[in-house]
């Protein structure tokens, strides 16, 4: 159990590694380049995880839904922006907002996708994030130092 | 550094943001479902690649235009993909444990948070300090309470 605590952490991490890390090839060259390098070293990366273990590609893998292509394209889309973004206020601010964006987001998808009513304590829950969001917009990103 | 303007761009594209990856996340789990986790992450990261390549005339100009030496990018910067695909791996194996998908989900955002508030008091991987104000531990205080009401109201 502890194990995977540390892996799912650490996991998060790695999350804000990659946005740092891209976010400073962004800095130097653009941020949609910072991104096209993101998903063609990641692709190598799983490519040869893939050989490794085997399995990569089941049977029927392809199988699903037109729009199961175009979670990589927005994928690219998302990179590209967090590159710019996280030179722009930082990491700190950069993280917050685009959980609060996430989970609304999502609200909204699952709303869309099922119909189904949002409960009365996710609405609370809407509300605060709303209002984290304009605590944080109020005031200025710190300057760097 | 920045201005008001760009800042409120930058706020406003990094809500955006999430919401893009809220549309991922559920795209490359329709993937997922048919092919498993690895294939999903593979999948998202070919069509991406190509799906880059198909605007190179969007980035191209910018790329050689830009003012610093290609020797002065550092060869870790290149690195953020493979930090990427490993998050992929660790997650569908925690995901797999007792944590399930909330526990993984849960523990995946503390990690993120934790992460870039030491990026910025330290100004980790070259990008630049800054300082944590006040206004910003509150707003962060309350999207995190508001998202685990969110996740706890829909479960």
């Amino acid at each position: 159990m502890i194990e995977a605590v540390v892996l799912a952490f650490v996991a998060g991490g790695l999350v804000g590694v990659s946005r740092q890390l891209n976010g400073r090839l962004a800095v130097s060259t653009s941020a949609l380049f910072a991104s096209f390098c993101n998903h063609l070293v990641g692709f190598v990366l799983l490519t040869a995880i893939g050989l490794v273990i085997g399995g990569l590609v089941s049977d029927g893998a392809f199988s699903g839904p037109w729009h199961i292509y175009f979670g990589g394209p927005v994928g690219v889309v998302f990179v590209a922006l967090s590159s710019w973004i996280v030179g722009q206020i930082g990491a700190t601010r950069s993280t917050m907002l685009i959980i609060a964006g996430q989970v609304l987001g999502g609200v909204a998808l699952d709303w869309a996708l099922t119909g189904k009513a949002v409960s009365p304590t996710a609405l609370c829950g809407i509300v605060l994030i709303v209002a984290g969001v304009l605590v944080a917009q109020r005031q200025r990103a710190s300057t760097a130092n | 550094m920045s201005s008001p303007r760009i800042d409120l761009a930058a706020n406003l594209a990094a809500l955006a943001a999430g919401a893009l990856l809220s549309l991922m996340v559920h795209l490359n789990g329709e993937a997922a479902r048919q092919g498993g986790a690895l294939f999903s992450s593979w999948l998202a990261h070919g069509t991406g690649t190509v799906a880059a390549l198909l605007v190179i005339p969007l980035w191209w100009r910018a790329i050689q235009r830009s003012a610093a030496p290609r020797a002065a990018i550092p060869l870790w910067a290149y690195l953020g993909g493979f930090a990427g695909a490993v998050t992929v791996i660790m997650t569908s194996t925690a995901v797999n444990s007792a944590l399930a998908l909330s526990g993984t989900v849960a523990l995946g955002l503390a990690g993120q948070i934790v992460f870039s508030l030491a990026a910025d008091q330290w100004g980790l991987f070259g990008i630049a300090k800054r300082r944590l104000r006040l206004g910003d531990a509150i707003a962060l205080g309350l999207i995190v309470a508001g998202s685990a009401l969110v996740i706890w109201g829909s479960l």
